[in-house]
């Protein structure tokens, strides 16, 4: 280890707790220069927070940070990473579709240019020669809407690695932090996309990958590090660590979840069949779910889960698929939202500040809204029974709320998401559609919310919760469908349901499972 | 209900104290010009047309839209009505179905361009509004015509309740009209929802374009009534006679959505804020101040509103 040369990057003991809960304990990172160095670990793990620490959008509770030998104070004020040689790529890119290459390109760097008098002429010369570096062939003047998405992510990076380069002057090497910028692309453009980063790094730039992807990681990696519940559980050489050790210190070994549901009792009602759904991600996908059973469906980001509980609902429109909700067939591609509601189909979805309420209303107009017209006199509207439904929604639900009059921005995540709930249960659904249904929830309100949805399939009615939230399947769900790209990768029955099968489904290599 | 309830009833009530603030000022200052039942029988008549024409924004801004045209489709209607009975000599009771009609036609022409491509109401409206104001001007080649059917104006202005001019009550009618609507229907529910929830709407099985394009209809029927009421006060049509209502009823709709269900627009608060503003500028102008109040005091009026009312919600980015 002695010929190892000094860090690009150093970080020691960084900690940061919200509200009590650790997100990041102690965590220690080195990147090497010109090294690409992985960053893995599942949702919750502390990625994000350690990312957010470095672009200066989360302050450490301690920890120090070293940049090319230099100590750099932390908190970095925000917008100031990039005097340290720091630059972020997120997954959306950072790019506008409108604007053109060179725009684009530009955007942010106004310290360089004349802020009276863009010379355009030169800055496109400049676009040019920089392409031409790094092997692109983009016309500075093409509107990025035109670009295929990995010339997108492309222009992305370059731009980032431009940004970066002026401060190797001042003894600082660069470093990139790509934050999971493959999960929406096909393989090939994946390789494209590692092709421009090898070339980065040949200049001393060093890359962090973040990504959910051990392929990826194992690919294109020198050396990766493996979060977990907040800690760094391992830092390997890529080319000397097999899969299996690298699964195995991503999932950990986990202690075993409460199930709150009974195993599922076949039940002599047909079951609800969706054949042949294809979407903007999911492809083809077939599958059944019975009466009084919570089938979870999930996958790593980018596979298509969660477009489901959408696609089902007719919230977005289904490019094919078929609804057998016995005895009734509906062609989704032809699915409204009114529709559904009017076949018994609740959607909870993942969005609860714009989707899910809305926020400036109150209680009761939130909660009434579907009954209006439909189990109440549209023209003449009771405002205290509907007041009184509302109450009776709160008891039931266990929704702490002052009045029903009080406007839903008030309440805490929680009792907004237990709102949401009441709202559609009341209706007495066939069928329950949740995406996320407990994010951004606390302990207390996770429980009712499962409690509620145990009690749901034991009435009889079927569930589908999108989550990728494991331990939540655990918790509650009778089955579960893996998703990778668009396909159905895996099942998971009774007691295979546990997180640990579930991360070893999820990150397992095989690709190509026959859809079931 | 129990909430803070001195704070919450003064929040509701606030513009109607001020209100009967400023008459208690100006009636101290000039008790025998501006403390009379005829000044104010006067004014409750004659800006009945800028009441509807306010409540017809009331429409489309809770549902999320805005219709600039409105002022343009009362000037149009004005036009047309005076037309078609001084020169063509249509009877009246013919004349009302028709350009009521029209009034839906224009509307329905805003919502289906703003919902079909996708345009921004502001944008559709003040295009298809300056557009109409063009056929105004055409049609009457410019010039003011006169000599409208008699009834109209009886109906209108002439005839009185409580020594009110009758328009007034049609004003408030129509603001019961949309106080019902807007407060006892499910139509009003998803009025609402498409203005301030509109996925939550949608996916709740709410068709927010038919409600939207429903909304513009009835702004422009309400806008084709206050045209009508416009020429029966008058008894005339003048091709400029709507430029100047626009921003009053802007200013109106927003300081009325500060007060009685504050938060909302809403027609009730929407009357008050007229008669709140007119009679400021009355007021001013029965102390000698000039024409240049009007433009002051709506101007103010519209922005101190908006004001308010972020101030009151925290100011909250927001979408109108």
């Amino acid at each position: 280890m002695s010929d190892q040369p000094a860090p690009r990057l150093e970080i020691r003991g960084l900690s940061k707790a919200f509200g009590g809960v650790r997100a990041l304990s102690r965590a220690d990172l080195t990147v090497l220069p010109g090294e690409i160095h992985g960053l893995l670990g599942k949702n919750g793990s502390g990625k994000s927070t350690l990312i957010k620490i470095l672009s200066g959008f989360h302050a450490p509770d301690e920890g120090s940070l070293e940049i090319d030998g230099q100590p750099i104070a932390l908190p970095i004020p925000l917008g100031k990473s990039e005097a340290h040689g720091l630059a972020f790529v997120h997954q959306n890119l950072g790019l506008l579709a409108d604007a053109s290459v060179l725009e684009n390109l530009i955007a942010g760097d106004y310290d360089r240019l004349n802020p009276w008098a863009i010379n355009w002429g030169a800055e496109a010369a400049r676009a040019g020669r920089l392409f031409a570096e790094h092997h692109l062939a983009l016309d500075p003047y093409d509107p990025v809407s035109t670009l295929s998405p990995v010339q997108r992510a492309q222009l992305a990076i370059v731009r980032a690695a431009d940004r970066v380069q002026v401060h190797r002057a001042h003894g600082f090497g660069g470093v990139l932090v790509l934050d999971e910028p493959t999960p929406f692309l096909p393989i090939e453009d994946v390789r494209v996309l590692f092709a421009t980063m090898r070339r980065l790094t040949a200049t001393g730039v060093s890359i962090i990958f973040v990504s959910h992807d051990i392929d990826e990681v194992m690919e294109i990696t020198d050396r990766a590090t493996v979060l977990r519940d907040g800690e760094v559980i391992v830092s390997f050489d890529t080319a000397t660590t097999d899969r299996a050790q690298i699964v195995a210190s991503i999932v950990g070994r986990s202690m075993t979840t409460d199930r709150m549901i009974a195993p599922y009792v076949p039940s002599a009602s047909p079951a609800i069949r969706i054949e042949n759904l294809s979407g903007q991600i999911v492809r083809n996908v077939s599958f059944d779910v019975r009466p009084g059973e919570i089938l979870g469906l999930t996958g790593l980001i980018g596979s298509g889960y969660d477009e489901i509980p959408y696609l089902l609902s007719g919230a977005t429109c289904a490019r094919q698929g078929l609804l057998h909700l016995p005895p009734v067939e509906h062609e989704l591609t032809l699915m409204a939202p009114a529709g559904a509601v009017e076949a018994g189909i609740a959607l909870i979805p993942a969005d609860r500040q714009r989707a899910g309420l809305a926020l400036e209303l109150s209680l009761t107009e939130n909660i009434t809204l579907p009954l209006l017209g439909r189990s109440h006199n549209a023209l003449l509207l009771n405002h205290r029974r509907l007041a009184d439904i509302t109450a009776g929604i709160m008891a039931r639900f266990a929704v702490k709320a002052d009045r029903p009059r009080q406007p839903a921005s008030e309440l805490s995540g929680g009792n907004q998401q237990k709102l949401v709930l009441g709202k559609w249960l009341q209706l007495g659904p066939r069928l329950v559609l949740l995406d996320e249904p407990t994010q951004g929830i606390d302990v207390g309100a996770r429980r009712e919310i499962y409690d509620r949805l145990v009690e749901l399939c034991q009435s009889g009615t079927s569930v589908i919760c999108a989550t990728s939230e494991f331990e939540q399947l655990e918790t509650i769900a009778h089955r579960v469908l893996v998703f990778d790209r668009g396909r159905i990768k895996a099942e998971l029955l009774g007691d295979q349901v546990t997180k640990s099968a579930i991360a070893h489904a999820c990150y397992q290599e095989n690709r190509t499972y026959a859809p079931a | 209900m129990r909430q803070p309830n001195i704070a919450f009833q003064v929040e509701r009530f606030g513009l109607v104290i001020v209100w009967i603030a400023v008459i208690a000022l100006f009636g101290a200052l000039k008790p025998d010009t501006f403390l009379t039942w005829s000044n104010f029988s006067t004014i409750f008549g004659s800006e009945a047309v800028l009441v509807i024409v306010t409540l017809g924004l009331v429409v489309p801004l809770t549902a999320g839209d805005f219709d600039l045209s409105i002022a343009q489709v009362l000037t149009f209607v004005s036009m047309l009505t005076a037309i078609l009975s001084a020169k063509l000599g249509v009877p009246m009771l013919a004349i009302i179905p028709i350009v009521l009609a029209v009034g839906a036609l224009i509307g329905a022409v805003n919502g289906a361009l703003t919902l079909y491509f996708r345009v921004h109401s502001l944008i559709v409206t003040l295009g298809v509004g300056t557009f109409l104001h063009g056929i105004t001007l055409w049609i009457s080649d410019s010039q003011t015509i006169g000599g409208v059917a008699r009834g109209l104006m009886q109906w209108t202005i002439i005839e009185r309740f409580l020594g009110i001019p009758i328009a007034f009550y049609y004003a408030i009618g129509l603001a019961a009209l949309l106080w019902y609507v807007l407060s006892y229907t499910a139509f009003g529910q998803q009025l609402l929802f498409t203005g301030r929830g509109r996925e939550v709407g949608r996916l709740s099985g709410i068709a927010v374009g038919r409600v939207r394009l429903l909304s513009f209809v009835a702004s422009g029927v309400m806008g084709a009534i206050a045209g009508l009421l416009y020429t029966g006060t008058t008894g005339s049509a003048n091709p400029s006679s709507g430029t100047t209502l626009l921003l009053p009823a802007f200013a109106a709709a927003f300081l009325g959505a500060t007060c009685i269900n504050p938060g909302r627009f809403n027609p009730w608060g929407s009357v008050v804020a007229v008669y709140f503003l007119v009679t400021g500028i009355n007021g001013l102008s029965v102390l000698g101040f000039r024409t240049f109040v009007q433009d002051l005091f709506y101007g103010g009026a519209l922005v101190v509103a908006v004001m308010v009312s972020q101030l009151v919600s925290g100011r909250k980015e927001r979408n109108l």
